[in-house]
């Protein structure tokens, strides 16, 4: 991590960045340690961080996880999936894994190293990562259950998933713990051989004074068909960073996103695709639902690289604002550098359409029923391309439990 | 004489800070259809909003009654639930809802908010299987999300087929011809002539004579400038074709 060109002043470390700098010494980390110290973490006049100023926003760092006690059962389930149970970033509870799939631990994080703070922090912290290898098709859905346990804890866990070529599996993340004011680091690097079709579901059910980050990245072969889906319900302070790369010609990959945003919570989804080699496609789908004083962020990025020619790349944002405060924070970029190529990007936000509520309350539908079903119908089109109709269901229940959550202010 | 279906005693509405209605006075008894014609932008199309209870449409002075019972004072769903029923003009659109949830959310709501059970999913398709028929309206379109894609008839037929599910005791049915060529038309008229019944009344807003040929109303009433100003049997509506609302602007002034 390097210190901007235009701050050269000396950086005043706030209790957050010092606790983080005292956590990265205990863990030998000195190099991540010295460089936290030099840059401080980063403000909104660090492009990437602009509409989440972790200086500002972060809080009071809580102690290093301890081993978890035991957990309870699980806020998110599909019925036959295989599941494997990580509280406190260590491995609690698995079964013997279905056929063609392999677990094992490795040293360290699995993320690449980049000039991001986060990651930075997740090499630093993390000793050991766990590995899901996809050797052939996967039937049932594998499910890595992140928990945080206990008392206010940091945790920083790292998973690596590889895809054998010509396999097809579907991967289900989900974050939640106990309600206290936690601090999730999580990396995920997806690795996806030659053919592999793929979906990539992470759901964020965590504390609501919890803070949530996580780093994924794709490296996407050959052929591929990659789907991912976050859906963001939980956290007072999200950051859900995806970094996918298209190393292979033929490859398509759906990216999407839902943000489901209440009083007092932060949620940012930042997406970076580059598609580095001719002939890939990708679509970018990424829908946000705000109520009350809250703030929902995507930041969109796609890298056409020069000889990637024929890449066709379309990303929407679409916004739902339901009351007077809230924010839909949205940044779609496109940089081009091949000639023969197909992309676009659009950026739209409003409230609920007035004839809309009006024809359905027309018909007898109360107002706040009225909503509900325009709402989801908003983030239907979200959850359509999941197949597997037990996960869809759950999917479901996750805009279910959000749109059921007690009124707070009078919505417009 | 028994208590109307619909009454309007000095109705004003504004709409940001425009007073369109300027004091309607109207009765509709029980078992009547009657019309009301004017020109485009008279005031007609408020009218039918101001009665179903759109956001927006404030009333300045005035009442309307269902029934007897004031409903001013209610939520559209409320009015609904009353028994009041607006078939749109230009029915909405809405993805991401199927027109059978759609359906079925509407007429449980309906049942919720009069204390009645309800009702459960076969004896539902049942019921909707048989206006369906009625209106020639093939069950594929019911899968589909409410009114997308439809034509202007099946938009129009599905208006109807939710005024035959929901079985209102007052119907207003505003410029329901516009958009239908003449066939739709008359499938439109008898669907909307089958459910014409002594416990139920209907108010037909138009600008054309044509729509009244298929739905024959009790009573014509001329609307011009945000009020009624001729009232008469269905012969005025021809009188209407024959001289044009010019004739009639006098009356307005």
């Amino acid at each position: 991590m390097t210190a901007p060109n235009t701050a050269k002043r000396t950086v005043h470390l706030g209790e957050a960045e010092n606790t983080l700098i005292s956590q990265l010494l205990s863990a030998g980390a000195r190099g991540a340690a010295d460089e936290l110290a030099a840059s401080g973490l980063p403000t909104r006049r660090i492009e990437a961080y602009h509409y989440t100023d972790l200086k500002a926003l972060l809080g009071e760092v809580p102690a290093i996880a301890e081993e978890a006690g035991q957990v309870g059962p699980p806020k998110f389930r599909v019925p036959g999936a295989y599941r494997i149970l990580v509280a406190n970033g260590r491995i609690q509870q698995s079964t013997t894994p279905p056929n063609g799939v392999v677990v094992s631990e490795a040293g360290g994080s699995s993320l690449t190293e980049r000039d991001d703070v986060l990651v930075m922090l997740n090499h630093g912290l993390v000793e050991k990562s766990l590995a899901i290898g996809l050797e052939n098709s996967v039937d049932p859905i594998v499910h890595i259950d992140h928990r945080i346990a206990g008392a206010p804890a940091h945790t920083a866990g790292a998973l690596r998933i590889e895809v054998a070529p010509g396999a097809t599996a579907t991967v289900l993340e989900t974050f939640s713990g106990s309600d206290a004011a936690h601090m999730g680091n999580q990396g995920t690097r997806v690795e996806l051989g030659d053919g592999a079709r793929f979906t990539h579901i992470v759901v964020d059910l965590s504390a609501l004074n919890s803070r949530h980050f996580h780093t994924i990245e794709y490296a996407v072969g050959a052929n591929v068909q990659l789907r991912n889906l976050l859906v963001n319900s939980g956290s007072a302070l999200s950051r859900t960073q995806m970094f996918g790369v298209f190393a292979g010609e033929g490859a398509h990959g759906d990216f999407s996103g839902l943000n489901l945003v209440d009083d007092g919570q932060h949620n940012d989804i930042t997406l970076d695709v580059n598609h580095a080699v001719p002939n890939t496609t990708s679509q970018e789908l990424f829908k946000s639902v705000v109520r009350n004083r809250a703030k929902a962020i995507f930041q969109g990025r796609i890298v056409v690289s020069p000889k990637a020619q024929k890449t066709d790349a379309k990303m929407m944002m679409q916004g739902l604002m339901l009351s007077e405060g809230a924010q839909i924070l949205s940044k779609p970029e496109l940089e081009i550098f091949a000639d023969d190529v197909q992309c676009g990007h659009g950026s739209t936000c409003g409230e609920l359409d007035a004839q809309s509520m009006f024809y359905m309350m027309s018909r007898g539908i109360a107002r706040e029923d009225a909503k509900a079903m325009l709402i989801r119908a908003f983030v239907q089109e979200l959850l359509d391309p999941i197949e597997d109709e037990e996960l869809s269901e759950a999917l479901s229940g996750v805009v279910e439990e959000w749109l059921s959550r007690p009124a707070k202010s009078p919505a417009i | 004489m028994s208590t109307p279906m619909l009454e309007i005693r000095n109705l004003h509405v504004r709409v940001e800070d425009k007073t369109i209605l300027k004091g309607v006075d109207l009765v509709v008894p029980k078992g009547e259809v009657h019309a009301i014609m004017g020109r485009n932008g008279s005031g007609k199309s408020t009218l039918s909003y101001a009665i179903a209870g759109r956001d927006g449409y404030e009333i300045t002075d005035g009442d309307i009654l269902l029934d007897g019972q004031s409903i001013v004072e209610m939520e559209a769903d409320e009015r609904a639930s009353a028994g009041l029923f607006l078939a749109f003009q230009y029915p909405i659109e809405i993805p991401g809802v199927a027109t059978m949830t759609f359906l079925k959310a509407a007429m449980n709501a309906q049942r919720k908010s009069r204390g009645e059970e309800e009702m459960k999913t076969p004896e539902f398709m049942k019921a909707v299987r048989a206006a369906a028929g009625d209106l020639s309206i093939e069950t594929d379109m019911l899968k589909r999300a409410l009114n997308v894609g439809f034509s202007g008839g099946e938009k129009k037929r599905a208006e109807v087929l939710q005024m035959a599910l929901l079985a209102p005791k007052m119907c207003i049915l505003d410029e329901t011809d516009s958009g239908l060529d003449i066939d739709a038309l008359k499938v439109v008229s008898q669907g909307v002539n089958h459910l014409r019944a002594p416990k139920r009344s209907m108010l037909v807003i138009t600008h054309y004579q044509r729509l009244l040929n298929h739905i024959v109303p009790d009573r014509v009433h001329v609307f011009s400038d945000g009020r009624i100003v001729k009232s008469g049997g269905k012969e005025l509506a021809l009188e209407l074709e024959a001289e044009g609302y010019s004739a009639f602007d006098e009356a307005a002034a």
